[in-house]
């Protein structure tokens, strides 16, 4: 039988992850350095190598594959580095500033001194045009061709290659965008161009204006991405769909990730919280805190009951984009966070060495201790091996590092590493309870679900700090996100904006609108999938005067009821009362934006393989690492693990990429696919 | 680990002695444990001031009444809440646990009459050691006009229900006569008790965080901890104060007038600093008015403790060791520090905007790098009124058109942004949404071009909004500068002032003050606001044309 391979590959900052899984279920995965110039070639390297460590011929490979699905930065870093498109914006005459006004926000009152952040449509490319729509659609002023073509005019002659287009009230009726579209089209046949009421048809023009000119300015540097990979792909013999995995979590094939490129921009986390969301359904454990530490920063999420929260109130590099995304809270505090003395006391973070120069200890010119630095000045991390493509591990120079630091503090250079890590873990432990506590979620319900390259020598530590009891780590911690995107269905959503008082909606019209909302998301998928294709409603109200609206899912109503409106107006108050311990009966509720999402259960991974490790008579090898004083501790490869294995703390357990730490009292069970299940000691 | 291993782990770590990782540690926890307060608040609040605005704020005080700990909400509350503090221990020495003291009064601690001020006493160890404070501006507090804002009060009892520390709770129970009375002098009593009990429920998730805290270290260690962050913070701001020039140094900030014919009313300020101590003296302030342009005395206060933080580092710590090296000195009778029961209920933007103003202008030799050009003033206007349409009644409240910010020596000032007093931290909304619940058309919201001062680094600018009420309404203002703009500092240009009218359908048009009530407004009308623009930051260069802000040409 010919096995049929799904390949995921993630692209981070360092290193592309491959991961490939054949019919069987037996996995494959390495790590290749990532091509930042051109992050296609570091993806086509690691197909080759795949295929070497397969025993195939590339093409051969590819033949076999059915299906690829990739992470991407390259609309993230398109936003952080300001690499995106000349962007232009045609906006409603009247209402030029809306992007630059920010609704009047700024995010650190008390920084009077920090002037605003240039946008990412200076004023000089905003134009206006003539046209009004009000609230309820109807036209106040008709599209005004004379200020459209005096506005494109303008357009060709700065020479600009993306157009978002945004008038108010757009989501109620798109006529007049859909004018402007085609008279661009015609005008100017190879720009990228954005409609509001396409990107997203929500009422609030600030984040239906941000997010279209977000995508507007990424979006031809990812279309471009996308062609450049699916053409390489071609060429080295892949003939099948490449998706792409979005900021939600879910994956699109490539032409509707082209066409909503804003959505691409937590592509790559969103890898890592798609897996633990897997990880929970196959270890039959819902709830857990998929808790992802690298060298710059540690994203932190929720998987509740099984599914991975969501929010629409993101934000990347000070640009508000209002797309559902996964909710994922990024904190600045990884391995690469740089210690240094303040008024006497420690600190660490949020500076990091980054990448370059990097902490001391990897000899790349970082000049200034870092929380890796601290890790090897203890022993915990190991300065005998070194990752894919560099040098080992240069302890010296790191010891060299915190002496410094010790002076100034006036302590010892254990205890100021010690330090080092303690303090990373405080903050580290307060960047989940933001995730959790801040949204009424107790952690200590909570499994900690521990990936990332960084995450298992503090994970036992944070852990203890929340009390919470239980960590788990898979095997292939380190290329998580990888596995993760091919564990994701196909997923398709749309919304429309319909503000109105509940009062005033009937079952009928109800069921209309949700009914055009499921073809259009049905549409988009259908065809693409072999898989029966699930249809999720939901919808975001409040009550009158509040301005935050809540989600509420809806699949669960009667939908053929004449009583309907009733049982939403429930559905709503009884979400209320569960967020925040209260409903009004008595207040008017509104219904703001109607949402459906149209699923495809793609055929499943197949099951995971038991582990074959067969384990080791030998007794571990030891190492002397600083746990308030310098002790032995065993050090097990991961590798070798056996089911139902048990091994009690102080204990290092290590793969070529990752290390986990267990202190006095923590004990770790491995399991079948032997990952490592932990019972964390209290404080 | 059992009960009992648990128990020797804490007593551990209670045994460990005070080094700079268990400080950052405690200092952290602290923090947190404020931020969690905030987000309680946000969450649970029912008025659109608190949840959308964030018009509350969040503090730990010790039981001497320094602030160790703030969560940023609104800056005009830093520095108000250790007044609070005082009067409410004044008034109960024996604070017990569970008891929930409750004050909005200014003449004992208060700022005005809206901001309610809730504190609980934190116990460990049979110690009254902390105390959790939350402050919220509530969206009613009975008097005269709705919302509290009367430009008419001439005595404190116009301006609405005043509210003396007194327990809302005591030793836990709820004193529900005491409530009663209180919701029944407010206009909207739901909204009223619920923003209330959100309140109370942010302070005791303090004191359980707390609480906890001192478990696991111990009540001593924590003291020992809060000790030396105070020691730590006040050293930064000395080594900051330090860097700036020796000297005493005056400067004046005017307000447009009190609204009863009273104009040009100044702040005057003495800042002398030196070596690594500052004094703010505004004794020389005008007296005080008649009418609500007032300030209270811990207003004064968090005035003088902004202008201060705005002049150090942004992120240094908001409390009680970074103000150690500040001293005021103030009047009483002055503007700046009202007696005899005169109304106050502008303070917290007017003259809160003038006597940070008048502070900063005074440092600008001392530390001009520092000093930022001035943030524009608020003009507010309400407008309530008839939808025929919806038919139902409605109340409006312009969050619109924000004036501009200063610039520095970093750049040119935010635009559309707001004053002094809130920086940046109110969100004025979506058009759209509210054009969908009110009879309003926005004509235009656009950048005020101009507006901001002239400098080596302009000035953000202000707003033009061209408003159009499809109903018959009556508009209320309370404000100022619409004579003053933000002050430029260093040789930088003034903001413009505000400009509003009411452009008639028949072609008429009238000027709005900034302190007036029940102008009549209706379909066919147009109100036409221009808010100020921002202070400019220094001399304008011989070749200006590259330093204007973005989109001037």
């Amino acid at each position: 039988m010919t096995p049929s391979y799904r390949i995921g590959i993630d692209v981070g900052g360092t290193f592309t992850d491959i991961v490939a899984i054949d019919g069987e279920g037996a996995m494959t995965f390495l790590k290749t350095p990532t091509t930042p110039e051109n992050q296609a070639v570091g993806v086509v390297d690691g197909i080759a190598k795949l295929a070497k460590t397969l025993r195939l011929p590339q093409s051969e490979l590819l033949r076999q594959t059915t299906r690829i699905v990739h992470g991407t930065t390259v609309a993230t870093n398109a936003l952080l580095e300001r690499k995106g498109a000349r962007v232009a914006l045609l906006t409603t005459a009247g209402h030029r500033d809306v992007l630059e006004m920010r609704e009047g926000l700024k995010l650190d009152r008390y920084d009077l001194r920090t002037p605003p952040p240039e946008p990412l449509v200076p004023r000089e490319k905003r134009f206006s045009v003539i046209e009004r729509l009000r609230a309820d659609g109807s036209v106040a002023t008709p599209l005004d061709k004379a200020s459209l073509v005096e506005a494109t005019r303008k357009l060709k002659e700065e020479a600009i290659e993306a157009i978002a287009v945004c008038y108010l009230h757009s989501y109620r009726n798109s006529r007049h965008e859909k004018e402007t579209f085609a008279y661009l089209r015609q005008e100017m046949p190879e720009a990228y161009i954005s409609l509001s009421s396409e990107v997203l048809a929500q009422i609030k023009e600030y984040e239906r204006v941000s997010t279209t000119v977000v995508n507007a300015y990424v979006g031809p540097g990812v279309r471009a991405y996308f062609a450049a990979l699916e053409h390489k792909l071609a060429e080295a013999g892949y003939t099948g769909t490449l998706y792409i995995i979005l900021s939600h979590g879910g994956v699109a094939p490539i032409e509707e990730a082209s066409r909503l490129a804003a959505a691409t921009v937590l592509s790559g986390p969103a890898g890592g919280v798609a897996g633990c969301r897997h990880a929970a359904h196959i270890t039959g454990d819902l709830n857990l805190i998929p808790f992802d530490m690298g060298g710059t920063s540690t994203d932190i999420s929720l998987i509740v009951g099984g599914e991975a929260a969501l929010s629409s109130n993101r934000g990347l590099a000070g640009q508000r984009i209002a797309l559902r995304s996964l909710d994922i809270i990024s904190i600045g505090a990884g391995g690469g966070s740089i210690a240094r003395a303040e008024g006497g006391a420690l600190d660490v973070g949020p500076q990091s060495a980054g990448a370059f120069p990097g902490p001391v200890c990897y000899g790349t010119n970082g000049t200034e201790p870092t929380v890796t630095d601290a890790n090897v000045v203890l022993g915990t991390l190991s300065t005998d091996r070194a990752l894919p493509g560099r040098e080992p591990l240069d302890k010296a120079a790191a010891d060299r590092a915190l002496d410094q630091l010790a002076k100034t503090l006036g302590l010892t250079r254990e205890r100021t590493a010690e330090g080092i890590v303690e303090v990373i873990n405080v903050k580290m432990a307060d960047g989940i309870r933001l995730a959790t506590v801040s949204r009424g979620v107790d952690p200590r319900d909570y499994a900690l679900f521990s990936f990332g390259g960084a995450a298992g020598l503090h994970a036992c530590d944070v852990a203890r700090g929340l009390d919470i009891s239980r960590i788990i780590v898979p095997n292939f911690a380190s290329v998580l996100s990888a596995w993760g995107m091919l564990s994701t269905p196909l997923r398709y959503e749309v919304s429309r904006t319909h503000i109105g008082d509940t009062r005033g909606l009937d079952a009928k019209n109800l069921r209309a609108l949700y009914d055009d909302l499921a073809h259009a998301a049905t549409l988009k998928i259908a065809g693409k999938t072999p898989g029966e294709i699930r249809i999720q409603r939901s919808a975001e109200m409040r009550y009158g005067e509040q301005i935050y609206e809540i989600d509420v899912p809806l699949d669960d109503l009667d939908w053929e009821s004449p009583n309907l409106m009733d049982e939403v107006t429930e559905a709503f108050r009884r979400r209320h009362e569960a967020l925040f311990t209260y409903s009004l009966p008595d207040q008017d509720i509104v219904l703001v934006n109607a949402r459906v999402a149209a699923t495809s259960a793609t055929d499943a991974l197949p099951e995971l393989p038991v582990s074959a490790a067969k384990g080791s008579d030998a007794a571990p090898h030891q190492r002397r690492i600083y746990l308030g004083h310098w002790r032995e501790v065993p050090v097990y490869p991961l590798d070798a693990l056996v089911p139902r294995q048990k091994i009690a703390g102080p204990a290092l357990i290590e793969a070529e990429t990752t290390t986990v730490l267990l202190k006095e009292g923590d004990h770790a069970l491995v399991n079948r696919w032997g990952w490592l299940d932990i019972a964390v000691a209290a404080r | 680990m059992g009960a009992h291993e648990k128990k020797i782990a804490a007593s551990a770590r209670r045994k460990r002695k005070l080094d700079p990782i268990t400080q950052t540690v405690i200092r952290h926890r602290l923090t947190s444990i404020s931020a969690e307060m905030g987000e309680a608040m946000l969450r649970t609040s029912y008025s659109q001031i608190l949840n959308s605005s964030r018009d509350f704020s969040v503090a730990i005080c010790d039981d001497q009444c320094r602030l160790i700990a703030q969560a940023d909400h609104i800056p005009v509350h830093v520095g108000a809440l250790p007044w609070a503090l005082k009067s409410a221990k004044e008034a109960f020495p024996d604070a017990q646990k569970g008891d929930v003291v409750l004050l909005n009064d200014p003449y004992y601690g208060g700022s005005h009459l809206p901001d309610i001020t809730a504190l609980i006493p934190v116990f460990h160890s049979g110690r009254r050691l902390l105390w959790t404070i939350v402050r919220a501006h509530q969206s009613d507090i009975g008097g005269a006009t709705h919302g509290a804002y009367n430009p008419d009060a001439t005595e404190i009892w116009q301006e609405g229900l005043r509210i003396p520390p007194i327990l809302l709770y005591e030793q836990g129970r709820l004193r529900a006569d005491i409530l009663e009375m209180l919701a029944i002098n407010v206009r909207h009593a739901r909204d009223f008790r619920g923003d209330l009990a959100a309140m109370v429920g942010a302070a005791h998730l303090g004191e359980r965080g707390l609480e906890r805290l001192c478990d696991e270290f111990g009540a001593s260690l924590v003291e020992e901890a809060i000790e030396a962050v105070l020691d730590a913070s006040e050293e930064r701001a000395r080594e900051i104060l330090e860097s700036w020039t020796d000297g005493v140094y005056t400067g004046e900030a005017v307000l447009d007038d009190d609204g009863r014919g009273r104009e040009d009313i100044r702040i005057r300020a003495k800042v002398t600093k030196r070596g690594r101590d500052i004094e703010v003296d505004l004794s020389a302030s005008d007296p005080q008015t008649t009418s609500f342009v007032n300030s209270s005395h811990a207003n004064m206060q968090s005035a003088v403790a902004m202008a201060f933080a705005f002049l150090l580092d942004p992120d240094i710590p908001k409390n009680a060791g970074t103000f150690r090296p500040l001293s005021v000195v103030a009047k009483p009778g002055t503007l700046v520090w009202a007696t005899d029961n005169a109304p106050v209920t502008l303070c917290t933007s007017h003259p809160s905007n003038e006597i940070i103003e008048a502070i900063v202008k005074a440092m600008q030799p001392a530390c001009p790098e520092r000093v930022m050009g001035g943030w524009g003033r608020r003009f507010r206007l309400a407008i309530k009124g008839h939808d025929a349409r919806r038919n139902r009644s409605f109340i409006w409240h312009m969050f619109h058109a924000r004036p501009g910010g200063g610039a520095s020596a970093n750049g040119a000032g935010w635009s559309s942004i707001g004053e002094w007093h809130s920086a940046g931290g109110i969100k004025f909304g979506s058009i759209e949404v509210d054009e969908a619940r009110f009879p309003l058309l926005f004509r235009k919201h656009e950048f005020r071009l101009g507006s901001g001062g002239d400098g080596r680094f302009r000035g953000g600018m202000g707003v033009e909004l061209e408003l159009e009420v499809e109903a018959q309404g009556l508009i209320n203002t309370a404000g100022d500068g619409a004579r003053h703009g933000a002050a430029g500092m260093l040789g930088g240009g003034d903001g413009l002032p505000h400009s509003y009218r009411i452009l008639r359908a028949d072609g008429s048009s009238r000027v709005l003050k900034t302190k007036e009530v029940g102008i009549a407004i209706g379909p066919g009308d147009l109100i036409d606001v221009r808010s100020g623009g921002g202070g400019g930051w220094g001399k304008p260069a011989a070749s200006e044309s590259q330093l204007a802000p973005r989109g001037v040409r």
